[in-house]
């Protein structure tokens, strides 16, 4: 069996990734780097309900159905993970969920509120291409939280700005224009950006799909930290590829099959937060979880290439 | 004051050295027009002061510096040589550099008036096409229906010389100014107004996604996230906008004004005075390159965020 995820955490460990990475070692992250970071007032939570949706693309000529019957509840302050192959409807259910399209049928409810279009309520963050470039790391995140349409003053904004900045250690890159930054480096003020919005939900379409291995590791323990250490989790839903990555994070993973997109499977990760890379690894369970949703992704793209393969066959 | 002077900046001083040097010496060449050498010699020391400030404040492009102050002393020395000393072409239609510097002397009022005027004419109608296209092609980029309409003919319509529209702007406006004014605006216009709709166009959806999932208005996207988005394309239309700014208003006054850059030029050119002809020219080159310099300075402080670094 392929198994990049331990071969990874390997790597880590032999470079010991926490000495490279020192704020992560501290176990009251948020804390440790900003004291008196005041975690907002009031953390609203909220339930995603995604009710029946399918999604059709293209005009009559040529409809393809990417999204069909999707039934998904994310509770209050759940971490759920959406996992499949590429090509699969992901992204159409993020960019359905934060409003950007328009469901063929179905909807989705926002604590029993249907979505109607976009709005701050929601943060996303998206695999690159979150951030204006026109605007420096800090702006980006001061405009962010302008719109959010809360009544704030200019002096509280850039406080808070900068406290967001801070927490994901790019306070030196403040004035840097996004081109400036490394891929890392621009996710981490995207999920900067998505936090200082406080925003009822977190929306993220494989935030670290185009970062090379090490910095994945970083950013997936530094949301891990953000997230877990907020007074009150989030509720999250998040896009992925990579099975650690779901595991590690999530509180249930969804499991999505293709052509039509449609949810397979929800499984239930039960281990208890806060949650460490080094420690999970190594348990049977997490082995056992991850080569049985290895098996549910790969059973279905087996399934094609046989199809594939019978119909090159039928051919020739 | 360890750094070696590169070669290339001695032979640089040399030059110039030497086109004194054979002005000082060497008499004109009988055929030429008696002329006070002092302008070109101040040319002359003007350029090696300026060239010796580039290379200490401008440490960093001094290369090109020298390569072009290089070009400009090769040909000085040419021209002071061959036409100046030799007369090898007509005296009448090529006069020499101290003949034509000179011009700068006796003329200064008359062209200092007329870049103002000409720079002033331009300047409005250039601001007056900024100010109308870039929010008509913002609007007209976010409006996909309107834009079906507006993008083929404004795109068909861009390359018309503007100078077209001369004989009907002098009839049916009051002074050469206004009309002047029109044609500038006219031929900016069409530019501008296809580089801001093609530009609000190459915005990434992506970005614009992003921009509409923060839940902005219609006007805080136009404002903040397309005019910045389409900067870039917004600057190339501007340039050849002020390319069209530039034929069309010397063009113009060629024709029909009585004051102005290229009224000087085409003025003097009736009475055969070619030193004032040349001396037009350079003129006109240098509020150019001027021009242009500015204008690359305030596109460099624009799109300060497209250089990678
Ligand atoms: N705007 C669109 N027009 C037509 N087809 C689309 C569009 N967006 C996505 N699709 C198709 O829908 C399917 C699902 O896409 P997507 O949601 O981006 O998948 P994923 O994010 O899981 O890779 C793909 O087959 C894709 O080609
Ligand atoms: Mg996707």
């Amino acid at each position: 069996m392929d198994d990049s995820g331990t071969l990874l955490s390997r790597i880590a460990q032999l470079l010991h990734y926490k000495s490279i990475f020192p704020q992560l070692q501290s176990p009251n992250y948020i804390r440790a780097i900003c004291p008196e970071l005041p975690f907002r007032e009031v953390t609203i939570l909220a339930t995603i309900t995604l009710d029946n949706l399918s999604m059709q693309y293209g005009n009559n000529g040529s409809r393809y159905t990417a999204l069909s019957n999707v039934n998904l509840t994310i509770s209050e302050g759940n971490f759920i993970s959406l996992i499949g192959p590429s090509g699969c409807g992901k992204s159409t259910i993020i960019d359905i969920v934060s409003g950007l399209k328009t469901p063929t049928t179905g909807s989705v409810l926002i604590d029993k509120e249907p979505v109607s279009g976009p709005g701050t309520d929601r943060g996303t963050v998206f695999q690159d291409y979150s951030l204006f470039p026109w605007m420096t790391a800090f702006e980006n995140i001061c405009f962010a939280i302008e719109h959010t349409g809360g009544s704030h003053t200019k002096t509280e904004i850039e406080k808070q700005a900068e406290e967001y900045l801070n927490l994901v250690g790019l306070k030196k890159f403040r004035n840097a224009y996004p081109n400036t930054l490394s891929g890392g480096m621009r996710q981490r003020v995207s999920i900067a950006r998505m936090f200082s919005m406080n925003p009822k939900v977190f929306l993220m379409d494989e935030p670290f799909g185009a970062l090379d291995s090490l910095n994945r590791i970083y950013m997936q323990d530094l949301l891990l930290n953000l997230w877990t250490e907020g007074e009150r989790h989030k509720t999250v839903l998040f896009v992925t590829h990579d099975v650690d990555e779901a595991l590690l994070l999530s509180d249930k993973i969804a499991v999505m099959t293709p052509s039509p997109g449609k949810i397979k499977e929800v499984i239930d990760v039960p281990f208890s937060r806060p949650r460490c890379r080094k420690s999970l690894g190594a348990t049977a369970e997490y082995l056992t979880l991850k080569s049985h949703l290895l098996s549910v992704l790969y059973c279905e793209m087996l399934g094609e290439i046989e199809q594939q393969a019978q119909n090159f066959r039928g051919l020739a | 004051m360890t750094e070696k002077i590169p070669r290339a900046a001695i032979a640089v001083y040399l030059l110039l050295a030497l086109a004194l040097a054979v002005q000082v010496l060497v008499p004109d060449a009988q055929r030429q027009a008696a002329a006070d050498a002092g302008a070109f010699l101040g040319v002359l020391v003007l350029l090696a002061i300026l060239f010796t400030a580039g290379l200490v404040f401008q440490k960093k492009d001094a290369r090109a510096v020298t390569d072009i102050v290089t070009v400009i002393a090769v040909i000085l020395v040419l021209w002071e040589i061959l036409l100046g000393k030799l007369s090898l072409l007509d005296p009448l239609l090529f006069p020499g550099p101290a003949q034509v510097f000179q011009v700068f002397v006796s003329d200064w009022q008359l062209m200092l008036y007329g870049a103002v005027g000409s720079l002033g004419i331009m300047a409005t109608g250039y601001i007056l096409a900024l100010a109308l296209a870039i929010p008509l092609g913002l609007y007209i980029g976010w409006r996909r229906r309107l834009y079906d309409v507006a993008y083929p003919i404004a795109k068909a319509v861009s390359p018309i010389p503007p100078t077209v529209y001369l004989p009907y702007a002098i009839v049916l406006l009051p002074t050469f100014a206004a009309s002047s004014v029109f044609l500038i605006f006219i031929g900016a216009f069409w530019p501008i107004l296809v580089g801001t709709i093609y530009g609000v166009f190459a915005v990434d959806h992506r970005i614009i996604n992003s921009a509409r999932t923060l839940g902005l208005s219609d006007h805080q996207m136009v404002r903040r996230i397309l005019l910045p988005g389409a900067m870039p394309s917004i600057f190339s239309g501007a340039m050849i906008s002020l390319i069209m700014a530039f034929i069309s208003i010397t063009v113009a006054e060629m024709i029909a004004a009585t004051s102005g850059l290229g009224w000087y030029i085409e003025y003097n050119h009736q009475f055969a005075n070619y030193d004032k002809v040349i001396a037009g020219m350079i003129l006109i080159a240098l509020v150019v390159i001027g021009v242009m310099f500015i204008f690359d300075r305030i596109q460099r402080h624009c799109l300060r965020w497209q250089q990678a670094e």
